[in-house]
Order: C-alpha cells, then structure tokens, then sequence
C-alpha cells in the first residue's frame, strides 16, 4: 500500500539526523534576542509576546480591533444594548434595502432580526444553496472576535453552516463584548473547551470583506464573498 | 516558453529576452515595492518580528523532524471524521486517485481554488483532455488560465498583466464590457464564475497547511472563493505535498499571521479556514464527501538530504521571489518550474533531477535576501551553494567548467605564472578595448552587456612591496 511506502521512505530518510549547523542557523540571529523554549507551549506563547500587543483590557481590544477594522473596512459597531444592536440592523435594512435574509437558528441572532419586515432564510437545516444566493445579506453569530487581529471566529455551528457568512453580497456577524479574546491562540482554545474532541468540520477566522488586488495590486473588495463586513458588538 | 528544448537553453533564451525588455521590467519592480512598504508596515507592528520568526520556523522543525508520527495521525484522524485519505507516491498516482473519484461522480463540471500542487501534477491538462469542464476560480490563476499560460509567481498568478491586456483578454474570452477598471474587471470574473460555483460537481483545493493533531487542512485566501469551493459542490478533493504538516492546531496563531505577513503584507489574510471531514450530522451544508490527496512525488528524497530537508519547512509565502534580484529581472515564467524564485531554484532540482535542473542554483547573486526574508528562516541562498557543491561533486559541471577549474589551479600554485596571467590580462585589457562589446571580442558572450573597468595601476602585490 502506497500508505506504507510512503511512511517508509519518511522513516527512512529521518534515520539521518538533520545537519547541526543547518538546524543552528534556524535558531540563531544576529540581534540578542529573546527566544522562548522550544515546542509547543512557546510558541502558543510567542503569539502573545512576539506578535502585535492588543492589550489586555476590554476597552484596549475594542480600540485595537477599531483601528485594524478601519483598515480592513470593516464596518464595526459597538451599541450598548440588543435594543439598539435591533435599531441597528433595522437601520441597515433600510441603507441596503434588504429584502431578503439568510439567518440562522442563533439566540443572539434570531433575537435581533425577529422584528425586520423581510423575508427569512434559515440555513440551520437543509436549505437551497441557490437559495441563499438570492439573499442581500447572511447575518450570522460567532464563536469569538480576535482583537490582535480583528477577525470574527466562525464554525459551522456558531455561523449557520459554511456557507451564510460568505455567499451573500453581505455579512452581518452579531456578537457580545463577553466573546472578545486577545489572539487567535485563545478563539482555538474557546473551540477547543466547547467541542472537545467533536470538532465542527468547518472553522474559519473571517477578516475583513472579500478582497482582491490581482490586478495590477488595486484592492477590490468583494472578489468572491461578501463586499461588505459588518460587525455588531454588544457592549453593556 | 518552449517544451521542446532543455530547461537550461530555455531559462538563458527567456532570461535575456525578459531582461531586454525595460517595460516589463519596470513595472513589475514597480509593483513588488508596493508589496515592500506595506509588508514592512505590517512586521513593524509587530513586538518582536525576529523571534516570532525562529517560533515559527521551530513548528515546522517539530513537523519535519517526526513528518512520519504526524502524517499518519493527520491520516488517521482525518479518516475517523469520515474523509478518505489517498496516499500517492507520484504525479500519476495523484492525477488517476483525482480523476477516480470524478469519475464515480460522474462529474461534469469542476471548480478549482488556488493550488499549486495541481499545477506541479498538470491536473488540469488531465482534466480537460477527459473532458471535463475546469474552471480556476482564484482571480490571478482565472485570468491566467484563459491566456493558457502557466502562473507567473505563486502567490501573485497575474502580477506580470496590466488592466489593459486583462481588459483585451476579458473582451475576447468572455464578451465583457470594454473597461480597463480592476474593480469593473474583476466584478466581471465575479459575475461568471458565481455560476460555476452552483453548478460544479466537485470542488479541487489546495492546502496550505495540514494540522496532525486534530485532522483538519488549513486554506489561506482573500476572495472566498476556496471557502465557495469548499462549502457548495458536493464533493471536495484537496491536493497536498505531505510536508505541509504542522503538529497542533494553536500553530497556526502563530503560522497565519506570519504566512499573511510575508506573503502579501497583511497582518492576516481574509479567510483562514481550517476543514476536517465532510459534513457531520449535525451540520446543514457542505460536501458529504472529502477527499485529501497526499503527495511525495520526490519530497521524500529532499527530505533524506540531511542539510536541504530544510527547505521542507517552506509555507509558500513568496517573500523570497518579492525580494530577490534575479526575479526581479528575469520574471517567473523563465523559470519554468511551478515553484518560481529562490525557493524553487532550491527544491526544482530535488524534485525534477539535478541535472536538468542544476543551472538555477547559478540564478543567485548570492545576496542572502531570500533567506534574510524568509519568515521560517530556511538558508535559502546557502542551499543554493550546497546545489552547486553537489551539482559539482558528481561530476556534471561539464567539460569546460572542469579544464577552467585545472587551469586555475595550475596558475594559482605558480606565483610566477599567476603573475604572467595578470600582465596577460591587462594587456589583454588593452588590446581589446577598441573592439570592446563587438562580436570579434574574444569575450563577446560576458562583455556585451557589461563594462570592464580599467585595472588598478598598481597591483595589490607591488603596493604591498612599496609599503615595506
């Protein structure tokens, strides 16, 4: 069996020991610079304290995600109540003229958009793919929001499937200040608490609209996705 | 690009005319000096962007190192969340597992996200000679897929293409619009290729990394369109080299952002998208099939090189060719490999035979910028040297390479005839100044596109006398 063959071959060319100088020069720099213990758990640590600092309150990541939002254009909102985070979405549905929309069975979800005078899609179950495409908008929960980065963690479950957050023409993820984490390492570790070893076989850190600068380097947003990333964050 | 003559003759008839030509030239140094200021933007944010590097580089060590241990866990516990795994030792074995699974489909139509093992495998030349309908559905690789034209870098397919010819090309394939807007332009690639997406059988994915702990491949992208082809056609085939491992999920907190970083300059990608099996029970989309194809098609002879197992680390990011001054001069296509730049003068020659090969460890200047860039510290230009003392050591350096190698020795040993050479050679200097860069120069082939300068008065030797 080629599995076989395969793994042999990897065995085989492994009963060599990597070059020592090789493998230095990997580690080495010519800056004296901090470097943290091999294997895993250093590099988890890396992501805090080499990558970006975020800092470490709510109000710090709320300020960071702004910034990178902006940059990303991202519209990001942050509203006190779910009232408003209503008000909000009702506000939207106007501006775009929305009259059809992909949602999902999500409490936060389903509690903003229950009095919108639209009509409903709900992708929790079999739904038409084609469908969906039909929708001006998917509005979707979320396992988490990244400040270092300013992506919305999204599985399966927490999004309504693979297939809302990214087929419409536009994204609207609802969220709660509670789901705010400092880096990509602590939204795996949410996912890993909340599913264990059940894995959702979809997982995705959205960031930003759908983008691309494959000509001549000029950004368009929406190559593919959405053109349009909206983020509402409820923060009491 | 011509298939019939050797890649050597190939790569020197392409590298001059690329070189002649100072249009092209100029704009694509225009265009990878955009890329160098936002990249450098994006690493100042960071807090310490050189450790965060040798992290980096340290996780792909650790999947390298036991790539056995967790290819088969990646296996295994891909397979326990019901994805079939497919084991191929070559391009052949790869292209009929793919066109098997097409097949049993009975498949009309397949979409394709961006990955380059498929174009390493010539999937698509497979495809289409069975007749199926093969749409790339990335924006770079779309565009060079209706000029049938191989991607000219691995990152940036198009970069070598101005709006304009995109504009003549979109009006020529597609009947679109006369616009030379990018916005409008790709506006035009959104509108046909949402359709495919409904109607593809099967979607083909690349991978660019494999997560052994928990079975799961990771897609980088900024269209959506790996995540379209991935969520829609009801079966989804993923092609990837087996050293795209990495041992643990929280890696790729790491991984990602420095991938997004080197790679185009962003601090992350849009979508970073990590996939384990098809769709479970409890969830209302996706593909009820996944099929993850795993290649060697010789990575396992680069990887039993003890020093050039290194380049093995390499997460496809493309910083080396955005920097390096061959690149910048000769483009991608002269190349003629799928991996371009100096990470592909690296591991073409591993992968495809030394010998026909060999020559791209000459494309170098040796200036190390490839491996100062590289964001998993791989010893680029130094690998290339290691090619060279192989390339060398078994004898292939040609017949003339080896008299210059005696002759010089023979001169070098004699301090009389070393200095005999060097009054030769100036006058030699001399005398060939009047026909300098014309076809009768004796050295015609180097001094037609470069200048001697005269040598010093006095050489080293006799100033170090007058010292005294």
């Amino acid at each position: 069996m080629s599995r076989d063959a395969i793994l042999g071959r990897v065995r085989e060319a492994l009963s060599v020991k990597t070059d020592a100088h090789v493998r230095e020069v990997a580690k080495k720099s010519s800056h004296s610079l901090p470097v943290l213990a091999n294997g895993p758990d250093g590099r988890t640590q890396a992501v805090k304290e080499f990558l970006p600092f975020v800092g470490d309150s709510l109000e710090d990541h709320i300020a960071a995600f702004k910034v990178l939002s902006e940059k990303l254009q991202t519209e990001f909102i942050v509203v006190p109540t779910i009232e408003e985070a209503r008000q909000t979405l009702e506000r939207l549905r106007q501006q775009h003229q929305w009259k059809r929309i992909g949602v999902h069975d999500h409490e936060l979800v389903q509690s903003c958009v229950d009095q919108l005078q639209v009509e409903f899609l709900n992708t929790s179950s079999n739904y038409d793919a084609r469908e969906l495409e039909k929708c001006d908008v998917g509005v979707s929960g979320c396992d988490a929001l990244i400040a270092q980065t300013a992506s919305a963690l999204v599985t399966n479950h927490s999004a309504g499937g693979r297939a809302l957050s990214v087929l419409p023409p536009h994204h609207v993820v609802v969220a709660d200040a509670s789901q705010m984490v400092t880096t990509m390492a602590d939204g795996f570790a949410l996912i890993r608490e909340k599913h264990d070893e059940k894995w959702p076989s979809f997982i995705s850190f959205i960031t930003g609209p759908s983008r691309t600068a494959d000509i001549e380097r000029v950004l368009v947003l929406g190559a593919h996705g959405p053109k349009k990333l909206t983020i509402i964050m409820i923060a009491a | 690009m011509s298939q019939s003559t050797n890649p050597t003759t190939q790569f020197q008839t392409d590298a001059n005319r690329v070189t002649a030509d100072d249009d092209r030239r100029s704009f694509l140094r225009s265009s990878l000096r955009g890329y160098q200021t936002t990249r450098t933007a994006t690493q100042e944010r960071f807090l310490n962007y050189e450790s965060a590097r040798i992290a980096a580089g340290d996780a792909k060590w650790e999947a390298i190192e036991n790539l056995d241990t967790y290819l088969a866990q990646f296996a295994d516990k891909l397979e326990a969340r019901g994805a079939t795994v497919h084991w191929c030792n070559d391009s052949e074995e790869a292209r009929s597992a793919i066109l098997e699974i097409i097949k049993k489909h009975d498949a009309q139509s397949v979409i394709k996200s961006k990955c380059m093992t498929t174009e390493e495998i010539h999937l698509n030349d497979l495809l289409e000679k069975e007749g199926f309908e093969v749409v790339e559905s990335d924006l770079g690789e779309f565009i060079v897929q209706l000029r049938e034209e191989a991607p000219y870098h691995f990152v940036f397919p198009a970069m070598h293409l101005k709006k304009e010819e995109i504009n003549t090309l979109f009006q020529e394939k597609l009947k679109s619009i006369n616009t030379n807007d990018p916005e409008e332009l790709t506006m035009v690639a959104r509108e046909v290729l949402r359709q495919k997406y409904l109607s593809a059988d099967i979607g083909i994915s690349g991978a660019n990394f494999g997560v052994a702990e928990t079975g799961m491949i990771s897609i980088t992208e900024n269209e959506g369109n790996a995540r379209l082809t991935t969520s829609l056609p009801k079966v989804h085939i993923s092609l990837m080299g087996i050293e795209k491992i990495i041992p643990r999920l929280e890696d790729l907190a790491l991984l990602l952002p420095m991938l997004a970083t080197a790679g185009t300059g962003q601090h992350l990608t849009c979508y970073n998208s990590q996939l384990g099996g098809p769709r479970q029970e409890d969830e209302s989309d996706g593909p009820v099939e996944m099929h993850v194809v795993l290649l060697d098609n010789h990575r396992t002879r680069l990887l039993a090189d003890p020093e050039q197992r290194d380049a093995l680390r390499c997460i496809r990011c493309g910083a080396c060719l955005n920097v390096c001054p061959i690149f910048k001069n000769v483009g991608g296509h002269t190349y003629g490999t799928t991996y371009q730049g100096p990470i592909g003068s690296v591991i073409t020659p591993h992968l495809r035979g030394l010998k026909d090969w060999k020559h791209l460890s000459h494309s170098s200047s040796l200036c190390g910028a490839c491996s100062e860039t590289c964001p998993v510290k791989i010893d680029l230009h130094h690998h290339l040297l290691r090619n060279r003392r192989d390339a060398a050591g078994k004898g292939q350096g040609g017949i003339g390479e080896k008299i210059l190698m005696v002759g010089f020795t023979i001169v070098m040993r004699r301090p009389w005839l070393y200095r005999l050479a060097g009054g030769l050679g100036k006058l030699g200097h001399v005398l060939t100044k009047p026909i300098h860069g014309t076809r009768i120069d004796p050295f015609y082939a180097w001094k037609k596109t470069r200048d001697l300068d005269d040598p010093a008065k006095q050489s080293f030797k006799q100033y170090w006398k007058s010292r005294k």
